[in-house]
């Protein structure tokens, strides 16, 4: 066998095994539970507007465990209604200041919530 | 057709058929250097793999087809004016991007950006040079261009599909490297090779990038969108 057919061999192990290991565990979501849209009157409401070119508030406290309803003010424009928390997969276009993003985050931790191309950004504090 | 030669001619004992061999070495040194730090140091980081599992691979793939380029570049040091921009540039923008991509999606649009074109414009001008002060020129600006370019389109897509993205950027680089080897082979045919790089230098710029790599994604600072 010559060398190079060796070493195509060896590179495709080497990838094989690389992708084993690397890519065998794939991010979980987690911390979540996804609400149905009327979480009543139990809800914790935010609404965050826009300031110097940044979410505002852009630090959010949250109990864990209560639904938590975020809606985006008029004063939120542009890619900015693209509204992300990565962490909890959440990811909503809020088009107008009446809808939505509901969900109950079940796990206490610091979260960054930010608009779909990271130029908007801020935490969410769940206790 | 060319293109089955210059593939006949990856199997062969030429400059080319010692690239495949590169791409081992580089990938093999990267994994060895990775499982060592590894087990003294990373196992340690809660959900490391989640985490950082993904790009790390993704960088020692892309080191490994970085590498080989630049020892084929050396092998013949000097080219006309318009292959050695098109090398300066090339090399400069794939090593520059892909750098900058990886870093980027964990550490942050700065850091990106300056590893990416720290990365760049270090190969860029250093394979740029074989045809003098404008493949020098290419390079520098191709590498600055590609850092910057790289983290970026990370971060604007960090909250969209952002794995798929990685793989795609892959792949049309390496389709672009493998172009450049193309042409470097067509350029060179008539040549005498003038330089031998032995396995130790693939092995030292492995280890030095991926040591970069992982110090940076997995003990390096971190912008506000990724804390």
């Amino acid at each position: 066998m010559k060398s190079s057919t060796i070493y195509i061999i060896g590179i495709i192990v080497v990838i094989l095994l690389g992708g084993y290991f690397f890519l065998g565990n794939s991010g979980q979501v987690s911390g979540v539970k996804p609400s149905a849209g009327n979480s009543g009157e139990n809800a914790q409401e935010i609404v965050i507007g826009m300031k110097n070119y940044n979410y505002y508030p852009n630090t959010i406290k949250v109990k864990a465990g209560i639904p938590v309803r975020i809606r985006l003010d008029s004063t939120v424009v542009g890619c900015f209604r693209d509204f992300t928390i990565r962490e909890f997969g959440i990811h909503k276009y809020l088009k107008t200041p009446e809808e939505s993003i509901d969900f109950t985050p079940t796990k206490p931790g610091t979260y960054t919530f930010a608009c779909s191309m990271g130029m908007g950004t801020g935490r969410l504090i769940v206790e | 057709m060319e293109i089955i030669k210059f593939v006949r001619e990856l199997k062969e004992g030429r400059v080319e058929g010692e690239i495949t061999k590169t791409i081992f070495v580089s990938l093999a040194t990267s994994l060895i250097i990775f499982a060592v730090v590894y087990y003294f140091r990373l196992r340690s980081i809660e959900g490391f793999f989640d985490k950082y599992g993904f790009y790390l691979f993704f960088s020692f793939l892309s080191y490994a087809v970085i590498i080989p380029s630049v020892r084929q570049v050396r092998s013949f040091k000097e080219f006309p004016c318009m292959t050695g921009m098109m090398i300066g540039m090339t090399i400069g923008m794939i090593s520059g991007f892909l750098s900058g991509f990886y870093i980027g999606a964990t550490n942050g649009m700065f850091w990106g950006s300056v590893f990416g074109m720290s990365v760049g414009i270090l190969f860029g001008t250093w394979n740029g040079k074989c045809c003098g002060a404008m493949g020098f020129m290419e390079g520098i600006m191709a590498g600055f261009m590609g850092g910057l370019m790289g983290a970026m389109t990370a971060i604007m897509m960090f909250n969209d599909n952002l794995k798929a993205a990685g793989v795609i950027v892959f792949a049309v680089c390496s389709v672009i490297i493998f172009g450049l080897n193309f042409m470097i082979y067509k350029e060179t045919r008539e040549f005498e090779r003038k330089h031998k790089d032995s396995t130790l230098f693939t092995i030292i710029w492995s280890f030095i990038l991926t040591t970069a790599t992982i110090w940076l994604m997995a003990l390096g600072p971190r912008s506000v969108l990724l804390q």
